[in-house]
């Protein structure tokens, strides 16, 4: 399975459709892979995987896999903040809405809802974030994992 | 021609009289005069908006005044928000009379400049090159417009799904003066062939990525100072446990450059890293992703299990900390002395956080004891500045404490 994952070529992902994102299949990741023009490598742990993204610009992204291949938490660090619609997926749009119901002011985007936690931090040349989603977390596995 | 020969040389002349005057018999020893390196920043309500104040909380302005490169054509804007989270000058259109020329590229394509914050927002927009007067100091740079109408809108690569801070209302300011850590904005990672979503080339098939050299970015003006360009400095009086309604203090350019600007007694630098990032340590856990960003309203720093603060309710002050009485905290920042020795100097940082809803709805703009959540880290934001002079060490300049990036207080 997971010698599969790594021998898939990008051309194979550019077709794919969508993006890897929280709460995707893990076929999305590499998708992502290919729109972020990155390296991946893949490091298996007990009951998850994690497929790290890198950039040339010092971006470093983290998709976490569950053992039945869906995306349960990004993270990342870089530069710029990477495209969060793109990462977030389906869950971009709530994520949005959630920062938008905040009073407005200039700081860390952080949406805790009972299932969808965004934390978004940092400065230009410096950002960083998590997204996880709680009802996807495998069994044994926190949030803390997910950094 | 004629005309500005015969001005220089009567400047000529004026020059020799007043060295004559101060020389006595004595030969002179001509020190330049020094350029005035103060002006005012000031803690407000913001600026007008529909002949009503916009009423920020906690944002720390100052006026900036631009010129059409070496022109005497200007023009002063006011309350342009003081950010030593990032670099370079951004202005709201709306706020720009005067007719600026914008930056292409080689192929005569516009080039759009994108920031994002965290919080979704993000500005867009073209660039211009002009004269920042601030004091007595001029630099010539590019700066960014944001969002006019004349310029094509940004690509989703820059807007992400987040709210464009592009009018008053939105952004609370009729600018942002970058004049953190960085030369630049972007810095290497712009220069390089896999630029990030900050630099777009726009023909008229849409804005993509590209690659802008070091130089042709935009640029944190104080480095770029004829003299006073290593650093600066920011100085807020102390104010009261319940906020104040106007609070009136100094951005100072210069580190060790004038009589006014030495460090001082009991100042300590500390480095930060090539990200701009240093270390707090609070409940004994060091946290390295911490910085200080005069952008940012609060001292935002962890979350409520961590810090045993509660949260506010939804409303006002969602997103902040509401203590039912004011705590008194301590925690510890740290880096090494930027000069050779590279010893790590730390300093305990007392501070106080009440309830945010109850200061908000006081009314009053400013607030030394307001704070709220960041994820793993500490952001010292502008209750931090009140009752310090604060020091920044631009990156790569000297000065006579080492050289940048570094914080000294």
């Amino acid at each position: 399975m997971n010698k599969a994952l790594i021998l898939m070529s990008a051309l194979t992902a550019a077709a794919l459709p969508g993006w890897a994102e929280l709460g995707g299949s893990v076929e999305t990741v590499a998708t992502d892979q290919v729109r972020l023009q990155a390296k991946r490598a893949i490091t298996q742990m007990r009951d998850y995987n994690i497929h790290l993204i890198s950039r040339d610009d010092g971006t470093l992204i983290k998709e976490y896999v569950t053992p039945a291949g869906k995306v349960f938490g990004v993270s990342w660090t870089g530069p710029t903040i990477p495209d969060l619609t793109q990462l977030l997926g389906t869950y971009s749009a709530e994520f949005q809405t959630s920062v938008r119901a905040q009073p407005r002011r200039r700081r860390a985007g952080v949406v805790r809802n009972p299932d969808l936690v965004v934390e978004s931090t940092g400065h230009m040349r410096a950002f960083y974030g998590r997204a996880y989603v709680n009802s996807m977390l495998p069994s044994g596995v926190t949030a803390e994992t997910v950094k | 021609m004629r005309r500005a020969s015969l001005a220089a040389a009567a400047a000529a002349l004026v020059t020799v009289t007043l060295a004559g005057c101060g020389g006595g018999s004595t030969p002179a020893t001509t020190t330049p005069t020094p350029v005035l390196n103060t002006q005012q920043i000031v803690v407000d309500l913001g600026p007008d908006l529909n002949g009503q104040k916009v009423g920020a909380d906690n944002s720390l302005y100052t006026n900036v005044q631009i010129c059409l490169p070496g022109s005497s054509t200007c023009q002063t804007i006011d309350h342009v928000l003081v950010d030593t989270g990032s670099s370079g000058l951004r202005l709201l259109s709306t706020a720009v009379g005067l007719s600026l020329s914008y930056i292409t590229d080689a192929s005569s394509n516009g080039i759009g400049n994108c920031i994002q914050f965290p919080d979704t927002s993000f500005q867009w927009g073209p660039m211009a090159k002009v004269d920042v007067h601030m004091a007595g100091e001029i630099a010539t740079v590019p700066i960014q417009i944001v969002s006019p109408t004349n310029f094509v809108g940004p690509p989703t690569a820059c807007s992400a799904g987040g709210v464009a801070a592009n009018t008053v209302s939105s952004l609370g300011a009729n600018g942002i003066l970058g004049v953190g850590l960085f030369r630049q904005d972007c810095g290497a990672p712009c220069a390089s062939s896999s630029p990030p979503n900050v630099y777009f080339t726009c023909p008229s098939s849409g804005c993509t990525p590209t690659t802008v050299a070091l130089t042709a970015q935009l640029q944190n003006p104080v480095w770029m100072f004829g003299a006073d360009n290593n650093g600066l400095s920011i100085t807020l009086p102390a104010i009261g446990a319940t906020g104040a309604t106007t609070v009136v203090g100094t951005i100072g350019f210069g580190i060790g450059t004038q009589t006014n600007n030495a460090l001082g007694t009991g100042v300590l630098a500390q480095a930060a890293t090539a990200k701009g990032m240093f270390t707090t340590t609070f409940g004994g856990v060091a946290y390295t992703n911490s910085f200080i960003d005069s952008g940012q309203g609060a001292y935002y720093f962890l979350d409520s299990t961590t810090t045993k603060l509660p949260n506010c309710p939804s409303g006002d002050a969602a997103g902040l900390y509401c203590a039912p009485s004011p705590v008194s905290l301590t925690a510890m920042t740290s880096g090494p002395n930027p000069s050779s020795s590279g010893t790590i100097v730390s300093q305990n940082i007392a501070f106080s956080v009440w309830n945010a809803l109850t200061l908000i709805d006081s009314g009053n703009p400013a607030f030394n004891n307001i704070g709220g959540p960041n994820p793993g880290a500490f952001v010292w934001g502008l209750p931090f500045f009140y009752g310090r002079t604060v020091f920044i060490g631009i990156e790569g300049q000297t000065t006579p404490a080492g050289s940048g990036p570094y914080w000294a207080y």
